[in-house]
């Protein structure tokens, strides 16, 4: 195809789905890959030595761990020809690493939180000008002004103050002092001032701390998928999302041709059936999670019918712990029931496609109803089925909202709901294992696709050689 | 007799009585009607399965929190009341999520229809290298699970200072989306016969003009409904949702956060407010949903 | 017995009638054509008698059995359908068995009957192949073996030569007439080829607006049409026709085309008398009028407008009055068009229709008709 006559229209057209594919599909798909197994700041490695650039890694800690300070160094670096001179803290702290184990090696001041547990009363205003302020917030009232090297006397330490951004997410808090100083007019005033204002001396840093940020090593680690398997919900996890998938697809299927069936067989009021099949379709799954929840729950309805036909006297807890099965049970009803058009509607088309001569010569020659269906509908009907046999089964792996509605996520779980139990900020803020989660649902979706599809093919070869 | 004559005023139509039939034919016909009887019965009760839960759920959310609250639940909103309902939509967040939800849907719609359609007519209408390959990545896309892109997304929204805004959700609801449409679209303008706009074209209009005015108002029907699908789906996504929004949830993601704090009549009522939209749209797209797998399978 | 009888059969859609009170009887063995245009209801009607859409009055019965309500699967029939409906997914030779398989025949004998049906259409090798890898052909051979294998009693096809190209219809023909004379079924057979149901049929059934104008062998029909569309219908090129005026001659009718009297049979002297002073049309056939280049008495003289030499005759367009007709004759005859010739008919061979009903004047009508 010559380069100067190719019509280049089509790209054009769709050149802007591409570019947002690529950025919304590819990109994350590599990011996801890169989370799932690559160290990142979220784990905090200890050197052997402080202040060197290669030093071995001793062990590593998990961002959020606390540890014990066994020593401080700190290291003088001059910048800008001997001009500016840089002070930096090396900690030696320990702590327990995510395998469990007591590790212990060097790390910046930066990276570890410590308190500081300052004996000394008195400090000096460092650089600039310090403003005095009514109360330790940085919108409190200005009272005053110290100029530099005023000297204060330390009244009281607060350390609850405001959090504020200090590059990207981290929130370094603000320590305010209460000090009282006296001005060049001889008064004394009291107020509070930033930690960072003043230089303190004797200053002494208590003996524990937290790790608050990690220096991603970038290697790639088994780590994260590792904490995944490891942890005592997974089990529970895939297996009740395999359990949800060999319940829920095959009464699907064997729905969705009987309702495809119907269809075609253009009863009165088609149109109506045709309207009332189709509108699951548009049913979110959270949606469906709660309609079955008012039929399961304690005081619902199916408690209600079964009381008002005298078969108990009290209501059921179907759903609780003790009673996982009927759990379970609830979760394929709602499932059933709200994706089962789906199915309906590819089953519907791949009918259309067939002609009605070979359904009238089916007839003829003597096949029942059943014999119909059984050697020439369904036959047929095959690539329509494998297609969305595929794709209800990847989609049976994402159930999410429709567990939680209806069980809330802890007595029963699925890996869609721990992969955002470990992303969620009020949960366990762990993104690298819900990445871990995500990689490991679309893991086991392609592997089912292969699978179907292999089974398919070599079905088709042993046809083929008859 | 041979031969008829040629013109009879009405032709004259016996009825026959089944019971004067041979016996063979009596079972033949009793067996027929029975079929017929049970594919009504059949028909019958799903569509009882599936209007029924719909039907309860809206009992409770337009009976009184008391009544919603009470044990054996009634089946029918009597006495009828509005307070359930209201109660939901008063509660805190709501109003701002619903509108946050229709905010993005209407981005997610207005953006997903925009960029499919182009895709969805070069598809349709032209044969270019690569074209197969498009399609069938478009429906490998189409079954990627939704979990593996909200995670990292969320990620690199949060880095980018674009997390918990309504539009980087209608932007992560547009990849969702996209694939579907695109299909649809396709299928679409596939269906408009390719001689009207070479006829446009051989009667004096350029290729846009002819696409202008003759495909695009065919396929327009098509496209809406699709648009219209793509507003539901984006109304009910909820993973994706609740990992983007912090602040600004949208209604599923509200819910779904607020479900162990709140009582029944909260989760009925937003369940069937959930549920209102669909009930409503898919009467009018109903016939195209059909149509959406007509290209697809091979 | 195999015998076919159709009672008042009616069949309607909505406000048309497909089927309008249409009797027949077809013998055991016999190979019967419903033979018309499209949309006069032979496929309808032959659909009634497989079962694939009731009537909605009327009775059917094979054998001595009533069939009317009965489903397809029950009636012992079988059917070649117009698109062949050889089933894709299945084999050659699981679709020849489908009729037996599905009435549970033993394996032995599917695969003897199997291997009967294709050898009668000479498909053996094919018994493996599928239907995508067959030709048009070979596929309908397929829906034929298929429709032979079952045994069934009564034999049904739609149309099933329609789909093939002219010289490939021309060899299944008389190919499937002799498979057909050899098994021993009821047949009937659909087709709106009139030449098809001349060279094929055991009789005939001419069919028009749900009606059964004329039920009669290929001779008689093609011979003494019963009525104006019969014999418009039937033959290549179709039956002439002519403006004519009955007069009295000395007690003896004659009828006129403009100055020429045509003198008709005695035995039909007494029907036209009746119709004295009366116009009346006269039909006859390209082949049967005779063409002379030289005046002979009783002979009309025309001008020749077009001459098509066929091969086999010589096909002369001629004009008599407002009328213009076709003549036959031998290819070695000599003319130009303008040319005269002078053309003699002879009175067995004329046809005379009555201009109000367009039926076909005929003294007895069972003398050419067959009993029921």
């Amino acid at each position: 195809m010559k380069f100067r006559n190719m019509n280049w229209a089509p790209y054009l057209l769709l050149l802007p789905s591409f570019i947002y594919l690529m950025l919304f599909f590819a990109w994350p798909m590599v990011q996801a890959l890169q989370l799932a197994f690559r160290r990142d700041s979220q784990i905090l490695p200890l050197r052997a030595e402080p202040a060197v650039e290669d030093a071995a890694i001793t062990g590593e800690l998990e961002r959020g761990t606390t540890v014990e300070l066994l020593d401080v160094m700190v290291v003088e670096t001059q910048r800008a020809g001997g001009l500016l001179s840089d002070r930096v803290f090396w900690l030696e702290v320990a702590g327990i690493d995510p395998e469990g184990e007591r590790v212990s090696g060097w790390a910046l001041r930066g990276d570890v939180f410590v308190a500081d547990a300052s004996r000394s009363s008195r400090g000096t205003v460092r650089s600039g000008v310090a403003r005095l302020r009514a109360g330790p917030a940085l919108d409190a009232e200005v009272i005053g002004e110290l100029p530099q090297d005023t000297e204060v006397a330390l009244l009281e330490w607060d350390r609850s103050g405001q959090r504020v951004a200090a590059g990207g997410l981290l929130q370094k808090p603000l320590t305010w002092l209460r000090v009282s100083a006296e001005t060049e007019d001889g008064e004394v005033v009291e107020g509070w001032l930033e930690r960072s204002s003043l230089s303190i001396q004797d200053t002494e840093i208590s003996s524990t701390g937290r790790v608050q940020s990690g220096r991603g090593s970038k290697e790639w680690t088994l780590d994260y998928v590792k904490r995944m398997v490891r942890d005592a919900r997974f089990d529970d996890a895939v297996i009740t999302s395999i359990l949800l998938v060999v319940l829920i697809l095959p009464v699907q299927f064997v729905l969705a041709i009987i309702m495809a069936l119907v269809l075609q067989s253009q009863l009165r009021f088609n149109s109506l059936f045709l309207y009332l099949y189709a509108i699951p379709l548009g049913i979110s799954d959270l949606a469906a999670g709660l309609v079955w929840y008012t039929i399961f729950t304690q005081t619902g309805y199916l408690n209600s019918f079964l009381q008002s036909l005298g078969l108990i006297d009290r209501p059921f807890i179907f759903i609780s712990s003790a009673h996982k099965e009927w759990i379970i049970i609830a979760i394929v009803l709602a499932e059933i029931w709200r994706a089962t058009s789906l199915v309906m509607v590819i089953v519907v088309s791949g009918l259309q496609a067939i002609p009605r001569d070979y359904l009238e010569a089916g007839e003829v020659f003597g096949a029942s109803l059943w014999q119909r269906l059984r050697h020439i509908i369904l036959p047929l009907l095959k690539p329509s089925l494998q297609v969305a046999l595929i794709l209800r089964t990847i989609l049976a792996f994402q159930v999410f909202a429709v567990v939680v509605a209806i069980s809330g996520g802890d007595v029963l779980t699925v890996l869609a709901n721990e992969a955002y139990r470990w992303y969620d900020i009020g949960s366990y803020n762990n993104k690298n294992v819900a990445a871990a989660y995500s990689g490991f649902i679309m893991l086991l979706s392609l592997g089912v696709a292969v699978l179907y599809l292999r089974t398919i093919r070599t079905q088709e070869e042993k046809e083929a050689a008859g | 007799m041979t031969t008829t004559p040629t013109t009879h005023p009405a032709p004259p139509i016996t009825r026959v009585r089944v019971r004067d039939l041979p016996i063979e034919q009596q079972r033949a016909i009793r067996a027929r009607r029975l079929r017929r009887a049970g594919t009504y019965a059949v028909a019958i009760a799903i569509a009882v399965w599936i209007l029924l839960p719909i039907w309860l759920i809206g009992t409770l959310a337009f009976s009184t929190p008391a009544d919603v609250r009470s044990y054996p639940k009634q089946i029918a909103p009597i006495p009828f009341s509005t307070d359930t309902m209201e109660f939901f939509l008063n509660a805190q967040g709501v109003l701002p999520a619903t509108r946050n939800s229709i905010v993005v849907a209407l981005l997610t719609l207005a953006l997903s229809t925009a960029i499919a359609a182009p895709a969805g007519y070069a598809i349709a209408r032209y044969f270019f290298r690569g074209r197969d390959a498009f399609r069938l990545s478009i429906l490998a896309v189409r079954a990627f699970p939704i979990v593996i892109l909200a995670v990292p997304l969320a990620e690199t929204f949060r880095r980018l200072g674009m997390f918990d805004e309504v539009y980087s959700v209608a932007l992560m609801h547009t990849a969702l989306t996209l694939p579907t449409t695109i299909l649809v679209v396709s299928s679409v303008f596939a269906s408009v016969p390719r001689e009207l706009e070479e006829a446009a074209k051989v009667f004096g209009c350029s290729a846009f003009q002819a696409f202008l005015r003759v495909a695009l108002p065919l396929a327009l029907p098509g496209v809406a409904a699709s648009a219209i699908f793509t507003f539901v789906m984006s109304w009910n996504e909820v993973f994706a949702s609740v990992v983007l929004t912090l602040e600004n949830r949208t209604l599923p993601a509200l819910i779904l956060y607020n479900l162990d704090k709140s009582g029944d009549p909260f989760k009925f009522a937003g369940g069937f407010f959930m549920l209102v939209p669909s009930l409503i749209f898919i009467f009018f797209v109903r016939r195209y949903l059909f149509n959406m797998w007509g290209q697809i399978t091979k | 017995m195999a015998e076919i009888r159709i009672e008042n059969a009616v069949k309607t859609f909505g406000k048309v009638v497909a089927v309008n009170n249409v009797s027949l009887t077809v013998h055991d063995q016999e190979f019967v054509v419903l033979l018309g245009p499209s949309g006069c209801g032979k496929t309808t009607l032959l659909r009634a008698i497989a079962g694939l859409g009731m009537v909605d009055s009327g009775r059917i019965k094979i054998g001595d059995r009533d069939v009317t309500y009965l489903p397809p699967k029950d009636r012992n029939i079988s059917m070649v359908f117009q698109g062949y409906a050889i089933f894709p997914h299945m084999n050659v030779f699981d679709n020849i068995a489908f009729g037996l398989k599905m009435k549970r025949t033993p394996k032995d004998e599917i695969a003897r009957r199997v291997k009967e049906a294709a050898e009668l259409l000479h498909i053996e090798e094919f018994l493996e192949r599928f239907p995508s890898q067959l030709s048009g052909g070979q596929r309908q051979r397929v829906a034929v073996a298929r429709a032979i294998a079952v045994h069934a009693e009564v034999l049904l096809m739609d149309e099933p030569l329609s789909n093939l190209d002219a010289l490939l219809r021309l060899r299944m023909r008389a190919e499937l007439k002799r498979l057909l004379n050899e098994i021993r079924a009821t047949t009937i057979y659909v087709t709106h080829d009139q030449i098809e149901a001349l060279s094929m049929g055991d009789r005939i059934a001419v069919m028009r607006n749900g009606e059964i104008l004329q039920f009669d062998t290929p001779t008689k029909v093609y011979d003494v049409p019963a009525d104006r569309f019969v014999a418009g219908f039937i033959g290549t090129p179709p039956m002439n026709f002519l403006e004519g005026q009955v007069r009295r001659e000395n007690g003896t009718p004659c009828v006129m085309i403009g100055d020429f009297a045509l003198t008709p049979i005695p035995e039909l002297h007494e029907e036209l008398l009746k119709r004295d002073g009366q116009p009346i049309i006269v039909g006859i056939r390209a082949e049967n009028m005779e063409t002379l280049n030289k005046p002979v008495p009783d002979a009309l003289r025309v001008k020749v407008q077009v001459v098509e030499p066929l091969g086999s005759q010589n096909l002369l367009t001629i004009q008599i009055g407002r009328d213009v007709l076709k003549a036959s004759t031998h290819p070695d005859f000599q003319v130009e068009p303008n040319q005269d010739v002078w053309i003699r008919f002879p009175g067995d061979k004329i046809r005379w229709i009555d201009r109000e009903t367009g039926r076909t004047i005929i003294p007895d009508l069972e003398q050419f008709t067959q009993p029921q």
